[in-house]
Formats: C-alpha cells, structure tokens, sequence
C-alpha cells in the first residue's frame, strides 16, 4: 500500500469550508448577475497580531467566496463614539455588504454596544441581540460563525438531527448557547454543561454527539463518551509538548477519544476553516435579506 | 410520602408586596410612579379578564395604569403609531400588548415597534437575544415566576440538574435560559425526544410546559425533585370542565419533593412578575438600582 490512509474517523473541515465557499461563489454569482455586491469590512481596533491571523484568514476566505475584503485598522486610542458613528455610517453606506467587528478591543471600548450598533441585515458575524433572538426563536440563517461550523460537522456524519442527544459542553455567550439553540431549532435534545455541573461525563456518556467548547487541552477523554458517539471538539489550546515542541491542540484528547468516538474532528483542521466559511454563508444570507427587504432597489 | 405543594398564590402575594413597599420609596424619596400601559386590541373574551385583572393589580401596588382599547379593525399603521407614542411617553416605563392580536395584524411587527426598555413581556427580539447571550434584559413573566418559587424553595440551583420540557418561545426556551443563568445543568426536551421518562427522571428540577394535559406522570419524576407545572389545561371530567396542568397531579405529588398545583401554582406569579418588570424598567430609565429579588 502505498499513499496516505484516510481516517475515516476524522471529520473533514477543510473539505466541508471548500464545499460552504464554492456554494457561496455559485450563489452571489448568480445573484450578483443584477445587482452589484458590496464589500465587507473587517474592523480591528489597534494593531494586535492574533487579530491580525484571523483578518488574514478572513480575507482568504473572501478572495475564495468572490467577495472584496477591507480590512480597516482604526487608531488604538479611538473613542467609543467616535466607533460607533463610523458604524453607523456603514450601516447606511450601500457599498457596505457586512461588517466584521475583530476581538479583542481595547479597554475603553464596549464591544457589546457596538456589535448592537451594527444593523441585523449586517450582521455576518451573527452577534447582535436581534440576531441570537431569531437564532432562539429558530430563525437560524445567520448564526454566530463557530456555533454554525460545529453543527455543520455534525451534519456531516450523517446523523439526523431530529431526537438526538446532544450534550454541550461549555455554556459561553457566542460559541456554547448558541449551539444549544441551533441544535435545538433542527430537533435535537440539549443538554448543556458547564463548569457547575456535577458529573459532565453522566451526561456525556449518554450522548449521541458531543460538543465540546472549553478552552482545556485533555478535558475530553475516552471514557467520557459512548462508543459510536460523535465529538465535535471546538477548543483551540497552544501547548508545549514533551518534545518542547509548541503544538495547537483541542478540548478533546483525540487520539484517545478516537478509538471509542464514532467521528471526530481533528484540530486543526475541524471545526477552525469551517469558522470562516460560515462567515461568507452569513454574507450571502444577509445579501439576500437586504435584497427582500428592498435595500438594492 | 407527600409533596410540598408550592403556594403560588401566596408567593405571588408576597412578591406584589415587595412590588409594593418599592414603588412607594420610588414615590417617596424620587416622585417617580412605575406606569404601566396595556393596549387590547379587539374584544377577546380571555384577553378582557385577563386585562382587568392586571389593571386591577396595577394600581394596587401603587402603580399607574393606562388601557388602550383598540376596536377589532384597527389599521396596523395606527396601532404603530399608538406604540411609538407611548415609546415616546416617559411617564410609561412598561408597555404590554396583549396576544393574541386579530390575525390581520402582525404581532412580531407589532412587538418589535415596542422599545425594548419598556418591552415587559420580554418577547422583543433583542430581549430574546440578550436574554440567550446571558446580559440584561426583560424577562418573560411566566419563567421568571418559576425561576423565583424555584429560588425561593432551594436557596441556590447552582449544580443541580435541570429539565424542560417544552421548548416554546415563551416559556420553554426563556425557563432555560434562566436555569442556566443558575449555573444549572440544563436538558431541553420536547415531542422529539426519544426517551423522555428517561430523561426526566435525571431531574432535581422538572419544569412542564408542554400545554399537554396530564402528560407528565409520577413515573417521570425521580423521588424527591421539584416539579413545576406551567400548563393550564381545561378538560372535561365527570361532565364538568376542569384545570389541569401539564403534571397529573396525584401521581407527581407521591413522588416529588415539592410540585406546584394548577390552579394556583404558577398561575398567579405571570402578573406578579409583569408588575416587577415594570418596577425594574422604571428603575433602569432612572438609573436608579434596581430592586433585589424581582428580576433573573
């Protein structure tokens, strides 16, 4: 034998993003036909490099989908205020198709306040108030990118939605809840986890699917899950291993977790490129959105 | 053997009071009065009772009142223009549409064009949203019952297994919201759930809210748990019509810690709540603190 043996174990994500973002092109291909396409703007606030990777990341999804990419830097020191009419002015510029606020922001600035500065039908990211409100009344079209990506993978495997169990584990504001909620809207039963609750591995053991969001390398092991279960493994940890070697890692021990788990996702490589292909996805569903709602005209 | 059956009348009594004693050091020490506006569109029958009731209660605990009725035909655009009026109003903290609106007007339209400060029902998309991401907001009154008598009866949730079952906007999905606000673990479960007894009986905290008369059975509930029953169910029985709730009863109560009973259980803590709602929006437009107890 001779090549590399596929795991048919690990799903995916860089074949799934492929397949999100050659949709998305076919799609505002064929809508740009009449009308014209705005761009979108990424806006990070002061100059940090971790932003810097994800913008990058971002504008190659972009490039990929067809879609213009500006990446707008704004001043370290600039005021809440001084933000906020910049959004606003975005918010009625046509040329404008969807804004992008980059994490984090300096101390001065209230990042919740300006993600609800900006207009639901420009909201890509999927964050604003009015969106998760949609999202928890199972309007689901333009969610928060990872919460999409994770459920996207889950689809994958081929498992129906409808009456499985899934056990979040993680509850956080933009990754957790959301997932909660997505999962719930297609018929799943949730149950979600947390730093509080007593036993996750009770839970997760009779779970069909697991997601995990936690931000700890080696949380989830082997004996945590059913046999057959699929884990959908969303945390991304900087480690050093015993070589010294600085590797990225997930919440999920995978090589471990692999040999009970029906399917996994590897990280890198899982639920991280699906992130930005969702982005686009929301940008052609918030296209859409602002066609019906006459903004084109 | 026996349940402890949890008084919502009483409760509801208790929490109207502490509505009450704030609204007067409001008046008191600010001259501010909480003023609540409720707009009846039609003349449904249910929606009259209802709004008298809340009316009623209203000036009891020393608030002001306002009723809009609207005739059955009311043009949208003139409801709108009703709502952004009393947007507008500052002496309105709480602004109430009262569901179901004639099938000619379009209630999500309708509810939005309220400001969500003054959204006490907590049914504007933004509070929704708010709500789901864990930050400030108005909450739904019929939850935000349950979350007090639950509060009420264990002290802290934090830990402790939760289920619901119903995922509807208004009570379900809000009702887990909260519980995990708690820092309960927290199971939504519905018609699609494929063991269902099975995973009630996982519960510390069993919450009903399927509008399904009499569905959750002793056999769901593990010993000791608390049930609360947000079903209103009128059925008929031994040829009279009856309330019931989403639990039967008899067969709950052998197995619970504690159950909440239909009539007079959650009941009576949905106007309760619409009060301290409007108590708390008042506080916030006057950036004053807001009362201990009465919101999540």
């Amino acid at each position: 034998m001779t090549g590399t043996i596929i795991d048919h174990r690990l799903i995916d994500g860089r074949k799934v993003r492929k397949r999100i973002l050659d949709d998305v092109r076919a799609g505002f291909q064929a809508e740009g036909a009449q009308d014209r396409v705005g761009r979108l703007v990424s806006i990070s606030i002061g100059d940090t490099p971790a932003v810097a990777v994800y913008v990058r990341n971002q504008a190659r999804g972009a490039a990929e989908a067809g879609l213009r990419f500006d990446a707008q830097i704004w001043p370290d020191a600039i005021t809440q205020e001084d933000c906020k009419a910049r959004i606003l002015a975005m918010n009625d510029d046509p040329d404008v198709l969807g804004i992008i606020l980059q994490r984090p922001v300096p101390p001065q600035i209230h990042v919740r306040s300006l993600q609800s500065a900006i207009h639901p039908l420009k909201d890509v990211e999927g964050m604003s108030p009015a969106s998760i409100g949609n999202i928890v009344y199972s309007d689901i079209a333009l969610a928060p990118c990872t919460a999409a990506a994770s459920v996207e993978l889950l689809k994958e495997t081929g498992l129906k939605l409808e009456g499985l169990e899934v056990v979040m584990i993680g509850h956080s504001e933009i990754v957790g809840k959301p997932i909660a909620f997505l999962l719930m809207a297609e018929g799943a039963t949730v149950t979600v986890c947390h730093h509080m609750t007593r036993s996750v591995a009770m839970h997760s053991r009779r779970a069909d699917a697991v997601v995990v969001a936690v931000g700890k390398p080696n949380f989830l092991r082997p004996d945590m899950i059913r046999p057959g279960a699929a884990v959908i493994d969303i945390g991304i940890n900087q480690i050093t291993d015993e070589t010294g070697l600085v590797r990225i890692v997930g919440d999920a021990n995978t090589d471990a977790v692999k040999e009970v788990a029906g399917w996994i996702t590897p990280v890198p490589g899982g639920v991280g490129p699906v992130t930005v292909a969702i982005l686009m996805r929301n940008a052609l569903a918030a296209f859409q959105r602002q066609k019906q709602s006459g903004w084109l005209v | 053997m026996g349940a402890v059956i949890i008084d919502g009348k009483v409760f509801a009594a208790k929490v109207r009071g502490q509505v009450a004693a704030h609204v007067a050091r409001l008046v008191e020490e600010h001259g501010i009065t909480p003023g609540l506006a409720v707009v009846l569109v039609g003349a449904d029958p249910a929606s009259e009772v209802y709004v008298k009731s809340k009316g009623k209660m209203t000036v009891e605990v020393g608030m002001t009142s306002i009723e809009h009725r609207l005739p059955a035909d009311t043009a949208e655009v003139d409801l709108l223009a009703l709502i952004a009026k009393l947007n507008a109003d500052p002496k309105i903290h709480g602004i109430l549409v009262q569901l179901p609106l004639p099938a000619h007007l379009n209630s999500e339209l309708v509810i939005n064009s309220i400001d969500p400060a003054k959204d006490v029902d907590g049914f504007h998309i933004s509070n929704v949203g708010l709500l789901g991401t864990g930050q400030k907001s108005m909450v739904p009154c019929t939850p935000l019952g349950c979350l007090m008598m639950l509060r009420d009866h264990h002290g802290s949730l934090s830990g402790l297994n939760a289920v619901v079952v119903g995922r509807s906007n208004i009570v379900g999905k809000p009702m887990a919201q909260l519980l995990l606000g708690d820092s309960c673990t927290v199971t939504i479960a519905h018609s699609r759930t494929k063991d269902l007894p099975a995973v009630c009986r996982g519960a510390d905290i069993l919450v009903a809210a399927v509008g399904r008369p009499e569905m959750i059975t002793g056999d769901y509930v593990k010993p000791g748990a608390t049930v609360i029953d947000v079903g209103i169910n009128r059925i008929e029985r031994g040829g009279k019509t009856v309330l019931v709730g989403d639990a039967e009863f008899a067969s709950c109560a052998a197995v619970a810690g504690a159950i909440t009973p239909v009539p007079g259980g959650v009941g009576p803590m949905t106007i309760a709540c619409l009060l301290a709602n409007t108590l708390t929006a008042c506080c916030r437009a006057n950036d004053l603190p807001e009362p201990d107890g009465l919101t999540a």
